[in-house]
């Protein structure tokens, strides 16, 4: 009786342990089930913000574009604002302009664009505050539109470090009877803020001057009108016969063209850089003495500007009109507190 | 269980068979499920694709119906584009316009505004060729065309981005695929081991009964009745089978028990009437002896001669005396132990009477050693032998019979010979005697009763061995001598 009894139990035990087995099987495999429906709906939801800017620049990939879009990002989102970089995903590579064009028919909340004084622009400027959109210009001004913002760097200021940084490097090195700067600037010259950097520069070089130091300042126009043009057209400053001994950079790309091509043409020591922005190729540089400074503009600070500046327009119909970013020297002394914080920030 | 265990056996075997297609069917049937909605799942996945194309291609309907319009200018053409502005903006109508964290909605969203743009741009140009103001339309139709340009290409980059994105999930949702498919098969295992195990249990449980019912029934075969009962474990017809061998079993034992029983009645009942048998015979005996009581005789014989002492009839008085003599004797010792003289003396008795009765006819010579009178042997031993020699040697023989009796001894045998010179014995007759198979067919008028055989049988168990008696016939008419050996020392010692 008693093993009747034991082996009616562990028939039953079979019974209940197949039964629970099935039940786990069909809960583990719609949880597991629902887990993966669930991770593609999360993807298709979302949260759904108030506004809609967009950032239109020229080239999305340089990291001071991308260091401006985050900060610019980052404090959208603090205030349910969604800033995207507009073009970023499509599969047609479109000019400035055109992206204007889509941003206005977008209906977008919001423009920040990095313009130029072209008269074209100034048309796809106003044609957005026509259609109610307002638009804040980034880095480059257009003036003569109706944007209702500028957020830049101080160009003047800029400029004026630069010339002391020659100064410095004049100092440091042996004299020579003339000493040759070579700014590299964009082709197209209505950009206002380099024009502003440039006489920044050019005012403290002729305080220089007068000291009685021999400085020869050249404006050397680099075409960016195609693309890799702009290599190209730096590698052509070295194959000539009279290479400056100093070279001004304004943008992170020539800054960091011309820093490849100092070491390829094993011109280290001869030339000296003044860079522009610290992206970490441009640290690493310094760190090595290829570039003898540069400056680091607070990117972050550029963006949160640019949102600030749109949301008060939205908010009081008007903003200042000016919005001046920080700016830092990096020098060997300095660079490594941008060597570990670089780090972190990329 | 218990209700389980009560139903029949087709209902329990159909019941398992149930149970474990059902277990299995029940599996099968969440796995499907899974299987098809994780294949609905994927088939999903270029749903948001498909839906773009479709938009595509309305938009370029709308396009190049516009663009035949202006060309031509036909109500065709015309009539295409309201059918195909209102199919794309039906279409655009569906897309979301919410501005999210994700990427693709954000694009969607810029394409529905940019469309509704592209229509407006594109009905004022319709208009304006409607209107024949060719600036303007021309202007509107640069415009669409160059809107046309980025909705196309924002639904193309959409699109792009979606396909990769849903190829990932695809590869996800096949990767969950595969493992489903994996855990598919593992529980499907476990689940029909654990059926298996259910009914091999379960069919174990059903056959055990069987089983032991099998063994019983072949100890049964074998003869053994003896076994324990079984017990019924269920009620099905296995119980019911089970439940009728026992019944059986007890019921076999019953008969058995009650055949012994009168088996054992008879045996008794025959007893019964054997001991009837003999006490009848007994009790005839009884009556005979009764009849012919010695003592009376013996008294009555005293009486006789002390009558013919009286009388002065002293040869009749020597003969009632004999006479008194040889049945008193008879009395006296019918089963004891005697010595030799008292054996003796009965032969001289019994021959005295023969005598008398056959006017001495027998001439009767012994020849004692005394040394051996006292030994002792069984009563009634020698007078049986002597009757004998009268009966069978000398009375049918011609002339003057005479018996010899010796007593010697031979070392430590005392020998006692009887001998006749009668008619003999053939060596058939004395071997059938000697083996006691010889049978006389009646006794012999004036016999006791004693045959040879009796006698034999009781030397031989006052002896102890099988060497007591031999007896030697020279021929027909040779006469015939039988001796006994007894034990001479035996005598001694008693005597020591």
């Amino acid at each position: 009786m008693k093993e009747r009894k034991r082996r009616g139990s562990s028939t039953l035990l079979i019974l209940v342990g197949t039964i629970i087995l099935i039940v786990v099987t069909a809960a583990v495999g719609i949880g597991v089930f629902r887990l993966y429906i669930g991770k593609f709906n999360e993807v298709s939801e979302g949260k759904t913000y108030d506004k809609y800017y967009v950032m239109i620049t020229e080239d999305r990939k340089d990291a001071f574009w991308q260091s401006v879009y985050q900060g610019a990002y980052e404090t959208g989102l603090s205030e349910n604002i969604y800033v995207d970089m507009l073009g970023e995903n499509l599969s047609h590579d479109y000019s400035r302009e055109d992206l204007m064009r889509i941003a206005i028919s977008s209906k977008v909340d919001g423009i920040i664009v990095a313009a130029d004084e072209s008269e074209q622009m100034s048309a796809l400027i106003n044609e957005a505050v026509d259609a109610g959109i307002p638009v804040v210009t980034l880095y480059g001004d257009n003036t003569h539109s109706n944007r209702c913002s500028f957020v830049g760097v101080g160009g003047y200021n800029l400029g004026t470090e630069y010339g002391k940084q020659v100064f410095q490097i004049i100092k440091e090195s042996e004299s020579k009877p003339v000493t040759k700067v070579s700014v590299l600037v964009k082709s197209y010259a209505m950009d206002s803020g380099q024009n502003i950097i440039c006489s920044g520069i050019q005012d403290t070089l002729d305080k220089a001057k007068e000291e009685g130091k021999e400085i020869e300042m050249t404006l050397v126009s680099v075409d960016d009108a195609n693309a890799f043009a702009v290599e190209e057209a730096i590698r052509d400053i070295f194959m000539e016969q009279d290479i400056p001994d100093i070279i001004i950079c304004l943008n992170e790309l020539n800054t960091t063209c011309v820093y490849q091509a100092v070491v390829d043409y094993n011109k280290v020591g001869q030339v000296s850089i003044l860079g522009y922005y610290d992206s970490d190729t441009i640290i690493k540089a310094i760190d090595r003495n290829v570039i003898y400074a540069t400056v680091s503009i607070d990117t972050k600070q550029m963006g949160k500007f640019c949102v600030g500046a749109l949301n008060e327009y939205h908010d009081l119909g008007y903003t200042s009109q000016y919005f001046t970013a920080d700016i830092e020297l990096i020098k060997k002394s300095n660079v490594h507190e941008y060597l570990e914080g670089g780090e972190e920030d990329e | 269980m218990n209700r389980f265990q009560s139903l029949p056996l087709q209902a329990k075997i159909s019941i398992i068979y149930i149970f474990a297609n059902v277990l299995v069917l029940a599996v099968n049937v969440i796995l499907l499920v899974g299987i098809n909605s994780m294949s609905n799942e994927m088939d999903m996945v270029y749903q948001g694709n498909l839906h773009l194309n479709q938009l595509v291609t309305a938009l370029e309907n709308v396009q190049d119906s516009m663009t035949d319009y202006l060309n031509a200018k036909t109500s065709d053409s015309l009539e295409d584009y309201y059918r195909s502005e209102q199919d794309y903006r039906e279409m655009v109508q569906e897309l979301d316009d919410e501005v999210t964290g994700i990427a693709f909605a954000r694009m969607e969203r810029n394409i529905k505004n940019m469309s509704e743009n592209y229509l407006e741009i594109v009905s004022q140009t319709v208009e304006a060729k409607r209107g024949r103001n060719v600036e303007k339309y021309r202007v509107r139709y640069e415009s669409a065309t160059q809107l046309y340009d980025y909705i196309n290409t924002y639904i193309e980059s959409l699109n792009n981005e979606q396909f990769k994105h849903n190829s990932e999930n695809y590869k996800e949702l096949l990767d969950a695929f595969r493992l489903f498919e994996t855990i598919s098969v593992v529980v499907m295992c476990l689940v029909i081991l654990g059926n298996v195990s259910i009914i091999i249990k379960l069919a174990g449980a059903i056959i055990s009964p069987l089983k032991t019912l099998a063994g019983s029934a072949n100890e049964v075969a074998k003869g053994n009745f003896d076994i324990e009962l079984l017990e019924v474990q269920s009620q099905d017809e296995i119980g019911v089978v089970t439940g009728a061998f026992n019944q059986m079993i007890i019921s076999i034992r019953q008969y058995i028990e009650r055949i012994r029983e009168s088996m054992e009645v008879e045996r008794a009942l025959k007893e019964k009437e054997l001991l009837m048998e003999t006490h009848l015979k007994d009790a005839q005996l009884k009556y005979l002896q009764a009849q012919i009581n010695p003592h009376f005789l013996f008294n009555t014989l005293n009486a006789g001669a002390q009558l013919a002492m009286m009388e002065g009839a002293d040869r009749t008085y020597q003969y009632v005396q004999n006479m008194a003599e040889f049945f008193r004797y008879n009395v006296k010792k019918g089963d004891e132990i005697v010595t030799l003289r008292e054996e003796i003396e009965l032969v001289d008795n019994y021959i005295y009477i023969l005598n008398v009765r056959f006017s001495g006819d027998i001439h009767y010579e012994k020849e004692l050693d005394k040394n051996l009178l006292d030994i002792q042997m069984p009563s009634m031993i020698l007078q049986p032998i002597v009757e004998n020699c009268v009966n069978h040697g000398i009375r049918e023989m011609a002339g003057e019979g005479k018996i010899k009796l010796y007593v010697y001894q031979i070392d430590d045998v005392a020998c006692i010979s009887i001998s006749d010179n009668g008619k003999g014995m053939s060596r058939d007759v004395i071997h059938k005697v000697l083996s006691g198979t010889y049978r006389e067919e009646e006794l012999a008028a004036g016999s006791n009763g004693i045959g040879m055989d009796n006698v034999i049988a009781r030397l031989k168990l006052f002896t102890e061995t099988d060497d007591v008696i031999s007896i030697i016939s020279e021929g027909e008419n040779m006469g015939t001598e039988v001796i006994l050996y007894l034990p001479a020392k035996e005598k001694e010692e008693e005597d020591v």
